[in-house]
């Protein structure tokens, strides 16, 4: 039997009785294999004496009585370190649905391709919130070179930019467009589009229905990026999507009541550089916020989530849809929210609009 | 139990998830904040890094009892915000060091270890990557090999490989402060 390896030396410590009776036999008569497992032993003892923690810690109840204290306070509680406490700017907090649609969207397209350019092959099965601030839209439209005004108006269909660490070129697989029914744009984007058979009170019929077909974009990482990723080629695909608008009723036909879209899960291929040799050169890029970076760490496996960007001051929920997790993210007072999840098919959907949470999830639980 | 404590919450949260969160709170306290002790190695300090925590958690998770991940998300936050923490500790030990100022005596809690070598070890968990860091205080918090690995999101295969070079890089990162 080959030497028994250094993860399974370091389990005998733990676990003895997970370890195969093989391995046990072999370390009996190994003297390279003794001597690994002494020094992981040794290591492991002075990490534990080193780490030692009192069996109780504080009083649960006297804790959970500080903390509801704290919960039951107006306005947003002092947040730690891990979910960066920012309010929202005043601009903002007056802004009309359209404008916040805007910022959201934006932001959407911008952690979504952060995330994406974290593996190698990118295929999210769950969407989780990430809190964002204006800086760090600013920051992360720095390493850009775009603007949010320009993010907001959209990217031509196609072009390149050139970024510190390479360059990146996009092209769209058509023109974005309107058209007259939906049965035609489930037949331009192959997409399994849902109409809700009940909509809330208020909401009139369909004002409009768009479509917007693929975007593929290639970064090229320059010779000067970092070991492992210069050379390489990040390719991201998002889309085909169709966005759906009501119209108020009664009301002016122009204003937007509620938006229903549904869209491909972006996706992302490597070639020369590993994923986690990805999402460590992008997050530690200069002027990447440190806390934003934190939080997208701490989404778990980042092949598979889709970040949902949080702007500060709208409160986010984890909900389900149809059994898919979701995120549920309000304006503060109720008057507009908006979900977005990833059903079972690979299609991530979003529901949002001049509504209550309650009216926005019945919404989504019938197209989704 | 003391009741006192309960009655004083009132009957009536304003918040409409608070019971279902605390039942989430008694049921991961404890690990949190053994989690934020094995870093700060004070009570009072875990105890302050567990209410972050969880203040972070009712924002983040409208039902934690319904989320597939809460219990995850708690014991890494748990991990980074302290390692957050000692970090601002780094800058203040500098600053008071720069100017002289007397470093407060020792709480009655540190009784584990002796001060300078908890702060030895606080400066070593700091240097090592952050991941490192974090399966050294999710598994001698108590963790099993399972919960270590589904709260860092990898096999249980891997916490073995994680653990002993993370124990290995810790061993060294104190060499090297001993040496110096």
């Amino acid at each position: 039997m080959p030497h028994v390896s250094s993860p399974v030396l370091r389990r005998l410590v733990d676990e003895p009785l997970a370890v195969p009776d093989r391995a046990r036999r072999h370390l009996a008569d190994c003297g390279r294999c003794q001597a690994g497992r002494t020094e992981i032993a040794q290591n492991a003892a002075t990490a534990a004496h080193l780490l030692a923690v009192p069996e109780e810690i504080g009083n649960v109840d006297l804790e959970w009585f500080l903390l509801a204290e704290r919960l039951r306070e107006p306005g947003p509680a002092r947040r730690p370190a891990v979910c960066h406490p920012r309010r929202m700017p005043r601009r903002l907090a007056g802004a009309s649905l359209g404008t916040s649609a805007a910022v959201v969207g934006t932001v959407l397209v911008v952690g979504a391709g952060a995330a994406a350019a974290l593996t190698s092959v990118y295929a999210p099965t769950r969407v989780a919130p990430v809190p964002v601030s204006t800086n760090d839209l600013r920051a992360i439209n720095n390493l850009t070179g775009l603007s949010v005004a320009q993010l907001s108006r959209g990217l031509p269909p196609s072009g390149s930019l050139t970024l510190a660490f390479g360059d990146v070129s996009w092209n769209t697989a058509g023109q974005p467009q309107q058209v007259s029914s939906i049965a035609r744009a489930r037949a331009l984007t192959h997409l399994a589009y849902t109409a809700p058979a009940r909509l809330p009170a208020g909401v009139g019929p369909p004002g409009s229905i768009a479509v917007q077909p693929q975007v593929t974009a290639t970064v090229h990482f320059s010779s000067s990026a970092g070991a492992g990723i210069a050379g390489s080629t990040l390719e991201v695909s998002v889309g085909p999507a169709i966005v759906v608008q009501y119209g108020g009723r009664p009301g002016p036909a122009g204003l937007t009541t509620l938006g229903i879209a549904v869209m491909q899960r972006p996706a992302a291929s490597s070639t020369g550089a590993t994923a986690r040799e990805l999402e460590t050169f992008l997050l530690s890029r200069p002027g990447v916020p440190s806390g934003l970076a934190q939080e997208l760490r701490l989404l778990g496996n980042p092949a598979a989530t889709l970040p949902v960007p949080v702007p500060a001051g709208l409160t986010s929920s984890q909900q389900k849809v149809r059994g898919a997790p979701a995120v549920l993210v309000t304006v503060p007072g109720g008057a507009a929210a908006g979900v977005i999840w990833e059903s079972r098919d690979g299609l991530v959907h979003g529901v949002g609009g001049l509504l209550d949470s309650n009216d926005v999830l019945n919404v989504a639980r019938q197209v989704g | 139990m003391d009741t006192g404590f309960m009655s004083r919450l009132g009957s009536s949260p304003p918040q409409a998830s608070l019971p279902a969160f605390e039942r989430f709170f008694r049921e991961q306290y404890a690990t949190v904040v053994r989690i934020a002790f094995g870093v700060v190695g004070d009570a009072q300090a875990a105890q302050d890094v567990a209410q972050d925590v969880f203040i972070a958690a009712f924002q983040r998770f409208g039902d934690p009892g319904e989320s597939d991940h809460a219990c995850a998300w708690v014991r890494v936050a748990a991990a980074h915000t302290a390692l957050n923490a000692i970090r601002g500790e780094r800058r203040r030990d500098r600053r008071q060091r720069l100017s002289g100022t007397e470093v407060p005596p020792m709480g009655p809690e540190e009784t584990v270890l002796d001060r300078e070598t908890r702060a030895e070890v606080r400066r070593a968990l700091s240097r090592l990557p952050r991941r490192a860091a974090t399966v050294l205080l999710l598994r001698h918090s108590g963790l099993s090999y399972a919960e270590v690995a589904e709260a860092m999101n990898v096999k249980a295969g891997h916490v073995g490989t994680m653990l002993r070079r993370a124990e290995s890089a810790l061993r060294k990162e104190l060499q090297n402060a001993a040496r110096v």
